[in-house]
């Protein structure tokens, strides 16, 4: 849908201060940024902070901690199998490692433990590389030009953006082996956008202090995926791809090792036993829950799963209280409604506008800070954009960056939202986007080492369904940047490890039956199973009439 | 006027002696042409079935490329790409039923009814410049050198795209650049042509004769415009030898790095190093070039 | 039957044949949804850019076969569509590290190149408006930097491959190029390898570890006095303190 008249006539107000706004930023001057104390008051509008959208767990390793009703909902859940019925003797596959999710940790992961000499089986909920991975556009961190930055200042912008609470020794890692990530994806043929004479283009992201993001024009994400996905597929004789086969159980020896997991062939609907040394959780996120009923920029498969399976074989969460919601979703037009808009717009100088076509906040400030203030702006103050559909947006002024960077800037740099918005019949080179926050990224998870180890002994964690590096907030840049650097090490270490130190006992659902014991003595969770594994559009009226009385499969 | 210059993917590949020395020459010569921003294969001989209309498709986007430039001509240096191209441009402007099924296969494009006309390198030089215009920028003539002019099949079969009815062009062309050309009957044979790949021995001998009739005229050097020709005389000359023990080595080069050594374009411009060492051996003795550039 | 006006805003589609009318601003993938299918395959990103949901449609009375990503196209009117979710084209398998960035090694791993035959069907079903024709085109006479650089919006969703008469399986042919293109013919970042060489030898060990002492407080005094990077600068800024460098 091209904007209606109403939205372009508002669309005015956002022209009519555009030369000016140009002209400062060309002259130096920006909209200043919030002090450390004042995020802290904005952080008030953030849907973190909403006390009624929580409850405490009442069972597992981190009982009692409140986080979002739509994760407790899973987490007080029974299993998928009922692990009486399971026979733990028919084993399908035996592998040395075993990669939960098939993303761009999971294949990471599974390249390194491959070249441990590892024979590796990942397993993935939909196509492999159907992950938030393909769909990252803004650009990967790390500090790469030493005559202006280090891995010291990528340090204090990651804890800063983070409010100081991140986990040091993960961030110490993520930092320094964000040069060696960015090397080895160069090295497996990676197009980073560069100059002819190979100096990677880097830009600014939301909270850095140094511009140190890389990029392949607005597909980073999807490049940097496609291309290790393919070095996987050659490397097909030890990495087996099982699509279509999400894990729905961890599976433990006697002496509660991981040793394997139950599988689920979405397609003809049976579970079987994947039985490994040593299994890597790579599952990714959780924007398909739709916390608190945001729009979500996440792909069809991202339920949590990972947190689950983790969380019930004993691995306690951490930071899972909070929640990434993109500062930039679109809202209009409805058809695409939740696809983000990549931070890299307001990095290349888009400002943002309200109503009145005036700026409100530093385009640069940390997600949940930028987050925060659009919905204060729509909410609090009533000067939001109003949609046809009775919602409220904020204007993102991309045509900004073709008066700044030249004629023909947008469509070069941005050529995937170009086509998608020209798609509707919107030109961003010429009109601004409208945009609200969206449900993006999972900050928190399963704890981990910066060794990727867990408190189960091998299980390992990689990517976003591990917590504590990102702290309470992410930047932007740092997500590929940490799927890429701990996808890496808990290949390396999970496939040394089932290759010398690994020695697997006998399988058991054990702590599947204490789980259910808990929850049944919590008396909770008796009505609901988990993982959830794919969300369900269904409307309610269809739902309605769809009486079937009793299934024979299990998927539904 | 405006010409658009098609290079043809083997230009890109093995045949870059072709068209470095070509562009060089052009250069040198002052005359301006522009490689097509877009082009595809000309389809090479996969066309020469004339009831398989598909194959056309290929040669003549690349004309409607052309047309969409503006231009009135479009240049080719490889024979058998002047070939496939100009045949699918006649059968664009002469057959109304074939045209009217291509344009509606190909109703992305522009319609096209043949109005580019396809030229190679040999006809722009006679046509735009003049051979005796020609001759007055030489400032390295060949003079002395022997060549056998060797037309083959592509600039001159069928009739109705050939470049002239009557071989003279390579002729007045080597003239021009002061060398001495050496007639001999075999200058219109065909070299055996992709024959080389299903019947290898049939295709060795045909270049053999060719060769040996060359020789046997005095030639000292032969030229050529099509990569494929260049190849099977060229090439294979080792093979040949093996076959024809008596054949005496003949370097073959391309036209244009003949004339790109006569305009006193620089030795690289020739790309002798994607020829025979031959190639380089006689004009390195006749102190053309530097013996090893 | 379609004679029910008093919804207006609903329009009959024809999914793989059988007819439902949806709301006329949704995607075919939410359409779909709407009438109730759920999605197992033919459902990724919801975003346009993994090539999971690839449709293929015709409009009403029009024998063009016309291709969209279900998660981006609206619906129209008596659209008759079907989704191809996968495709079983040929992808080869190779060894990255030996493959040489040149046209040959191309040719040998896919020779179905040749097949192609410049019918452009290609190039008419992406749905990404990728000059599918021209990157084979270069391919052919192999120039892999052009068809890197000409396929690097490719979503690798297949359709090409569904309407290739030469049967070619173009998106795999142009990640090779990719991937011969970004790592062995576009130059390495020396700076790059410069600041993995300075972490190697320890220069940050100092800074960092500093850093990692520093009570919360010290932090944030730290994060409040970095100097910030202008954005409109170029390459040339260079940061007046030393610490940490």
């Amino acid at each position: 849908m091209p904007y209606p008249q109403q939205l372009k006539d508002l669309m005015k107000q956002v022209a009519a201060t555009r030369a000016q706004r140009v002209a400062q930023k060309q002259s130096g001057w920006h909209f200043p940024f919030l002090s450390l104390d004042q995020r802290k008051e904005m952080l008030n509008h953030h849907p973190d902070f909403r006390e009624e959208g929580r409850r405490e767990v009442r069972v597992g390793p981190s009982k009692g901690y409140r986080v979002a009703h739509e994760i407790v909902d899973l987490l007080e859940a029974r299993s998928r199998v009922d692990p009486d019925r399971l026979d733990l003797a028919r084993v399908a596959l035996e592998t040395d490692v075993l990669i939960i999710g098939g993303g761009g940790a999971g294949t990471s992961a599974a390249l390194l433990a491959q070249e441990q000499g590892a024979s590796v089986v990942v397993a993935t909920k939909l196509r492999h590389g159907d992950a938030n991975t393909m769909m990252a556009e803004g650009g990967i961190q790390a500090a790469t030009k030493g005559e202006k930055d280090s891995p010291y200042f990528h340090y204090l912008d990651v804890m800063g953006g983070g409010h100081f609470t991140n986990e040091p020794e993960l961030v110490h890692t993520l930092v320094t082996q964000a040069p060696s990530a960015i090397a080895w994806l160069e090295a497996l043929g990676c197009n980073f956008t560069k100059s002819p004479a190979g100096r990677l283009a880097t830009i600014h992201g939301g909270g850095t202090s140094r511009k140190r993001m890389h990029y392949a024009a607005d597909i980073t994400g999807a490049e940097i995926m496609r291309t290790i996905r393919d070095e996987a597929r050659n490397r097909g004789r030890d990495i087996t791809l099982l699509e279509f086969s999400p894990a729905v159980e961890l599976v433990l020896d006697e002496r509660g090792h991981c040793v394997g997991a139950v599988l689920y062939n979405l397609e003809t609907e049976e579970y079987f036993l994947v039985r490994a040394k040593a299994v890597i959780l790579a599952t990714g996120v959780c924007g398909r829950l739709h916390i608190q009923g945001f729009m979500t920029t996440n792909h069809y498969g991202a339920t949590a799963d990972g947190v689950v399976l983790g969380y019930r074989a004993g691995v306690p969460i951490c930071f899972l209280h909070t929640v990434q919601y993109h500062p930039t979703g679109i809202v209009f037009p409805e058809q695409a409604e939740g696809i983000l808009i990549t931070e890299k717009f307001r990095g290349s100088g888009a400002n943002l506008c309200n109503v009145d076509g005036e700026q409100f906040v530093n385009e640069r400030e940390p997600r949940d800070v930028e987050a925060a203030a659009i919905i204060r702006e729509c909410s609090v103050k009533g000067k939001g954009v109003p949609t046809p559909s009775g919602k409220a947006g904020i204007w993102l002024d991309s045509p900004m960056i073709e008066l700044l960077a030249g004629e023909g800037t947008v469509k070069r740099e941005f050529p995937g939202k170009y086509i998608l918005l020209k798609r509707f019949g919107i030109d961003i080179s010429q009109e601004p986007m409208l945009i609200f926050p969206t449900l993006h990224y999972q900050n928190g998870g399963l704890e981990y080492t910066s060794e990727c180890t867990t408190k189960v002994p091998g299980l390992y964690v990689a990517g976003e369904v591990g917590g504590g590096v990102h702290g309470a907030n992410r930047l932007m840049g740092n997500s590929l940047l940490d799927i890429i650097v701990f996808g890496r090490i808990a290949g390396e270490n999970a496939g040394a490890y089932a290759k010398q130190a690994a020695r697997p006992g006998a399988l058991t659902l054990d702590h599947v039956r204490r789980y259910h014991q808990e929850l049944a003595s919590a008396g909770v969770g008796a009505e609901r199973i988990a993982p959830m594994l794919l969300p369900d559009y269904t409307p309610p009226d269809v739902r309605g009439r769809q009486l079937t009385a009793q299934y024979q499969g299990t998927l539904r | 006027m405006r010409i658009a210059y098609y290079p043809g993917c083997t230009l890109k590949l093995t045949a870059q002696n072709l068209e470095a020395a070509a562009l060089a020459s052009l250069r040198a010569l002052g005359l301006v042409v522009e490689e097509l921003p877009r082009w595809n294969c000309c389809g090479a001989v996969a066309s020469l079935a004339e009831d398989d209309l598909l194959h056309q498709v290929a040669p003549v986007r690349d004309l409607v490329r052309a047309a969409e430039r503006g231009a009135d001509r479009l240049l080719t240096l490889c024979a058998p790409c002047y070939n496939t191209l100009a045949r699918a441009n006649r059968l664009m402007a002469e057959d109304e039923e074939k045209r009217k099924t291509i344009n509606l296969f190909m109703e992305e494009e522009p319609d096209y009814a043949g109005q580019v006309k396809v030229v190679h390198l040999l006809d722009f030089l006679r046509d735009d410049l003049g051979f005796e215009a020609l001759a007055t920028k030489v400032v390295r003539p060949l003079t002395g050198l022997k060549v056998a002019p060797y037309y083959g099949c592509m600039l001159l079969r069928p009739k109705r795209v050939a470049i002239e009815e009557h071989p003279t062009l390579l002729h007045r062309l080597l003239a021009a650049l002061g060398a001495e050309t050496v007639d001999f009957p075999a200058m219109t044979d065909c070299c055996g042509a992709y024959q080389i790949l299903g019947h290898e021995a049939m295709a060795l001998d045909a270049s053999a004769a060719i060769l040996r009739s060359a020789t046997r005229r005095g030639a000292q050097a032969l030229v050529t415009s099509c990569p494929l020709c260049d190849y099977n005389l060229g090439a294979r000359q080792p093979d040949l030898r093996d076959r024809h023990g008596d054949l005496p080595e003949l370097p073959v080069y391309y036209f244009t790095q003949l004339l790109a050594l006569a305009l006193g374009c620089a030795p690289e411009a020739l790309r002798l190093d994607l020829s025979p060492p031959g190639c380089r051996r006689l004009l390195a003795e006749r102190g053309a070039i530097a013996a090893a550039t | 039957m379609s004679t029910n006006a008093t919804v207006e805003n609903l329009v009959p589609i024809f999914i793989m044949g059988k007819r439902y009318e949806v709301p006329e601003t949704f995607t075919i993938m939410k359409a779909m949804e709407h009438t109730g299918y759920k999605f197992l395959r033919g459902c990724g990103c919801r975003g346009g850019v993994c090539g999971a949901c690839s449709a293929v449609y015709r409009k009403a009375g029009d024998y063009h076969i016309r291709s969209g990503l279900a998660c981006q196209t609206v619906v129209e009117p008596d659209m008759y569509l079907a989704q191809l979710p996968f495709y079983p084209a040929l992808r080869q398998v190779y060894d990255y590290a030996t493959t040489e960035a040149a046209a040959a090694a191309v040719f040998a791993l896919y020779p179905e190149l040749f097949r192609c035959v410049a019918c452009n069907a290609c190039t008419k079903i992406c749905p990404m408006e990728v000059q599918v024709m021209d990157y084979v085109a270069a391919l052919k006479r192999g120039d892999i930097l052009q068809a890197a650089e000409q396929s690097f919006d490719c979503i690798q969703c297949g359709l090409c491959a569904s309407r290739c008469m030469g049967e070619l399986p173009q998106y795999h042919i142009a990640q090779v190029a990719r991937r011969l293109a970004g790592g062995k013919l576009k130059p390495r970042a020396q700076h790059l390898a410069d600041m993995l060489a300075a972490i190697q030898t320890g220069r940050f060990g100092d800074a960092l570890a500093d850093l990692r002492r520093a009570d919360k407080d010290r932090l944030r005094t730290l994060y409040e006095q970095r100097e910030l990077e202008p954005e409109m600068t170029g390459e040339e800024w260079r940061p007046q303190a030393t610490v940490g460098l």
